[in-house]
């Protein structure tokens, strides 16, 4: 509706794609194909293998696929029960004391998480919190991490919700907390999967904290990956990173599938 | 009348509970702006009261008051005799019903009426009858296995009312219930509501309402407000033949409201014009100011000079004549006035600029106090 | 029975008030418990990382941590490269995402729906996986290098910008970029079509309906995105770590090498502190340009 002629909209959706494709398609295009392949001296890889992915079904690299699965389940389930019960207070709350839990739940998007890493060293390495070294102190990192963004997503979507459905259910002799449980968390519902896909998502990609804390016998995808590559091993990680691409993809759509059906039930 | 001292706990399980609602010098404000000064006002067990008023008078805080989602900054508000003003709207055993219906989108029909059942522990084997007699009740039986988003509007509507209903309220809100549907529907849907009271004759209806002819047609009295106060308060025929205020006279039906001075032996100057009203206020002053109240429709063309009787005439220029199917409407220009009379289906109407004369009789007349909506006592001297 | 009465002063019998029902417990009660958890995994710590970055090894507390990181030029570096790197990517980010983001708007092609899905999921990615896969396409082996051989012949190729700022700046925009069209593609969609239409009706070319129709739409939601990438380019570690260079030392960086390769909490906290500020402050920033934005949008209250 911007450009009308004919020629004017196939040269702006051409200079669309040249900066397009490149930039966005083309890192994903690479990693899958270098995934397949051994070396890449020419303009397209070649020894073309599935010996990476054979490698990542067994040993060190299983293991960290499932590190990372249960950190980031533990991890996303976690900040959604902390994250939405903080929104669904906030709601209730008006003015300073809803501002100031907006300003709580949303700092640790600003703190680098580098430093969040950081500081749960500092502060879990004595006793008597001593989780340094543990599985624990990873899910925790994660659980700070992503609890901002359950809080966010959960609390737009409680501040979208019509008031007139908790108020008829009151008129109509129902306590709060059957309110909460028999209206409003159904009407959540596709907000609250949605949010923990989200987390889910981040945790899986979770790499900055993760360093800073874990433990030799918990090690997630992505410091797995960074290991490879720092090594040299390039192709293998391509797969790794092949792997955790396709099974954050898996569980965003899985997500997705319940929040439609949860609409149309 | 009968009330049983229902307390909100004993949330009524059998039929209604005769209650009733009372407004004790409620007041709503938030931070300085007033939106409900000082409201006393009574609904009867078994009464449907009607809340007129344009949008921001107030009308709906007071309904939300009686629900408990206002709290009052003054006075109190009573259900069945019992001060309810600190009670959360789940222990005040009231049905609401809102003009979006607000029925919940994850529940099936026959389970958003069953919803206040559960919630207020009804025993479990008695769910399915309530709520089918609900349903019945309301005309919506054959539907009960649907969701709210497969029905339409009206059909929304009728689910909202049994889903109040099935719960037993003695005292029903209504906020607005209708405006969200098209004519049609609403004249239907009013003649229902109508027929749904006549069999449930202990409830009392609190109907928030902008539409004179809902409340005309639904309410046994209408409260009309504005301006976050209660303007006047009547049955229908009183507030349409009597009103107290010039805004009442003007918001229920439409009224001609001609400035007026009390002249001597009980005649009233408009302008140049004497015209006479029924009856004069006791101690009327002379020289006070009034306003009359004359409907359009009691007007009538008269020859020049030959009103008849006892009847007034006001003599002007026409300004304009709109055809209106059973009637036309004259704009005559009177003493600088603008006056609009209709008259029945004229075959030869009067043309723009002609002198015509109108008639009206005293009987048609109201006197009240000067200025709209004031409280001014009435013929006091300016 | 019901006489119509405008002011009922009869309040006859003085009906019992009940004894004012105990509010079960106030509101903020329920905010109490994931504020607590919130305080003890992540406020506490990040107290003991301000303590600890005003106490020396040596013991008591004072400045002489800062004054040591402060002078060295190390830090000093760190942190221009932290922000010119970070502003670079900003500045990229905001050009290239509104120029994408308008055409996708307002030269709609079939598949556009389909692109704005796939954005969403880049946001969903971890953004290390951008500089491996630039390792691909400009790194010593890899697309770009391998072409220039096949072509000449040479033994290697003359591309090799990626262990430099350059290669994090185009990472950085490559990943950020999303995160400027999504609001951005929102706030088009908000655009009255008719406007344009109107504007164009009225003579206007394509450059001039953008500067005077679209950009004020858009300014708040630049505004917004904007901020949010600069604080997450400050922030950024996968990418630069990724890079593996040692000539590229962001603040991020320099944390993570001072606490786990040197074994310096207090240094790495005086770092940490600093990014903190520095973080926090353009954050406060982005909230506050975020909530004029949605200002008028509230939710009407009763």
């Amino acid at each position: 509706m911007l450009v009308h002629s004919r020629s004017g909209r196939w040269a702006v959706w051409t200079v669309f794609f040249v900066l397009f494709l490149p930039l966005f398609a083309l890192p994903f295009a690479v990693i899958a194909l270098a995934s397949f392949a051994t070396h890449w001296s020419g303009a397209f890889p070649s020894g073309a293998t599935l010996t990476h992915y054979q490698d990542i079904t067994r040993g060190e690299s299983l293991d960290a696929l499932t590190t990372s699965l249960v950190t980031a389940l533990a991890a996303s389930v976690l900040a959604l029960v902390v994250g939405g019960w903080a929104a669904l207070a906030a709601d209730a709350l008006r003015g300073r004391g809803r501002r100031l839990l907006d300003a709580l739940f949303m700092l640790p998007v600003a703190v680098p998480s580098v430093v969040v890493g950081l500081s749960l060293l500092v502060a879990f390495s004595k006793p008597p919190l001593l989780l340094n070294g543990t599985r624990g102190i990873v899910v925790l990192a994660h659980t700070v991490l992503v609890t901002a963004f359950a809080y966010q997503s959960v609390a737009a979507a409680v501040a979208r919700l019509d008031p007139a459905y908790e108020q008829s259910a009151a008129s109509l002799g129902a306590r709060p907390a059957y309110v909460l449980w028999r209206v409003k968390l159904p009407l959540l519902l596709p907000s609250l999967t949605a949010a923990a896909g989200l987390c889910f998502a981040l945790s899986m990609g979770e790499l900055s904290a993760t360093m800073m804390l874990y433990p030799p016998d918990w090690l997630p995808l992505p410091v797995k990956i960074f290991g490879a590559t720092d090594r040299g091993s390039l192709f293998s990680g391509a797969a790794l990173a092949v792997v955790l691409m396709v099974t954050t993809l898996v569980v965003l759509l899985g997500v997705s599938r319940i929040r439609t059906r949860a609409a149309y039930r | 009348m009968s009330t049983e001292p229902g307390g909100p706990e004993a949330v009524p399980t059998s039929r209604a509970v005769r209650s009733g609602i009372r407004f004790d010098h409620v007041s709503v404000t938030y931070g300085d702006l007033t939106v409900l000064d000082a409201l006393d006002l009574t609904v009867e067990p078994g009464e449907v009261l009607a809340l007129l008023g344009p949008s921001g008078s107030g009308k709906t805080t007071a309904l939300r008051a009686v629900a408990g989602f206002v709290r009052p900054s003054g006075g109190r508000v009573l259900i069945g005799g019992q001060d309810v003003t600190d009670l959360p709207p789940h222990r005040r055993g009231i049905g609401m019903v809102v003009q979006q219906y607000a029925l919940f989108p994850h529940l099936r029909v026959d389970q958003n009426v069953a919803f206040g059942l559960k919630a207020q522990r009804t025993p479990r084997a008695a769910i399915p009858g309530r709520v089918a007699e609900a349903l019945e009740m309301t005309g919506m039986a054959g539907y009960a296995r649907r969701y709210p988003r497969e029905l339409s509007g009206g059909q929304q509507q009728r689910v909202a009312i049994a889903r109040a209903l099935a719960i037993r309220p003695g005292v029903l809100l209504l906020d607005e219930p209708l405006s969200a549907l098209d004519a049609q529907l609403r004249s239907g849907m009013l003649a229902e509501l109508a027929r749904l009271h006549r069999e449930l004759p202990d409830v009392s209806i609190l109907y928030v309402t902008h539409d004179q002819i809902e409340a005309l047609t639904l309410a046994d009295r209408i409260a009309v407000m504005d301006k976050a106060r209660l303007q006047d308060c009547g049955t229908p025929q009183d507030l349409y033949r009597r009103p107290r205020t010039e805004f009442t006279a003007s918001f229920v039906g439409s009224a001609n409201l001609l400035p007026v001075r009390v002249a001597g032996e009980g005649a009233l100057h408009f302008g140049d014009a004497v015209v006479r009203a029924a009856e004069l206020p006791k101690g009327a002053v002379e020289g006070a100011e009034a306003t009359m109240c004359v409907r359009p429709h009691a007007l009538r063309l008269a020859a020049a000079g030959a009103a008849g009787g006892a009847a007034n005439s006001l003599r002007g220029t026409v300004t304009g004549v709109q055809w209106r199917g059973s009637t036309h409407r004259l704009l005559v220009d009177a003493g600088g006035h603008e006056i609009r009379a209709d008259v029945g289906d004229l075959r030869q109407p009067p043309a723009v600029g002609a002198t015509v004369t109108l008639a009206f009789d005293p009987e048609d007349t109201v006197l009240l106090p000067a200025g709209v909506g004031t409280e001014r006592p009435l013929l006091e001297r300016v | 029975m019901s006489t119509g009465t405008v002011r009922t002063p009869d309040l006859a019998a003085p009906v019992p008030r009940p004894a004012r029902t105990p509010r079960a417990v106030p509101r903020w009660v329920w905010a109490l418990p994931p504020v607590a958890g919130l305080a003890l995994a992540f406020l506490y710590p990040l107290v003991l990382v301000v303590q600890q970055s005003f106490t020396p090894d040596t013991g008591g507390h004072d400045l002489s941590a800062y004054r040591e990181v402060f002078a060295s030029t190390g830090f000093r570096e760190a942190l221009w490269t932290t922000v010119w790197i970070a502003v670079g990517s900003t500045v990229g980010c905001l050009v290239l995402g509104f120029a994408l983001a308008l055409v996708i708007a307002f030269v709609p092609f079939p598949g556009g729906k389909a692109l704005s899905r796939f954005i969403d999921i880049f946001l969903a990615f971890p953004s290390f996986l951008i500089t491996l896969a630039l390792l691909f396409v400009y790194g010593t082996v890899g697309m770009a290098n391998g072409l220039w051989t096949d072509a000449t012949g040479a033994a290697g190729g003359p591309v090799d910008f990626l262990h430099t700022p350059w290669g994090v700046l185009l990472a950085e925009i490559t990943y950020f970029t999303p995160f400027v069209m999504r609001p951005l593609l929102a706030a088009f969609s908000q655009v009255d079509t008719a406007q344009i239409e109107v504007a164009s009706s009225l003579g206007a070319k394509a450059p001039r309906i953008v500067r005077q129709v679209i950009l004020p739409e858009a300014l708040p939601s630049l505004a917004a995105g904007g901020s949010l990438v600069l604080v997450m380019c400050l922030n950024e570690f996968g990418i630069v770590l990724f890079t593996g260079a040692k000539d590229v030392t962001t603040l991020p960086m320099l944390v993570y090498s001072k606490a786990i390769l040197e074994s310096d909490y207090t240094g790495a906290c005086v770092v940490a502190v600093v990014n903190i500020a520095l973080s926090v402050a353009l954050y406060g920033l982005y909230r506050a340009v975020v909530a004029r934005t949605a200002a008028g949008g509230r939710r009407a209250g009763a």
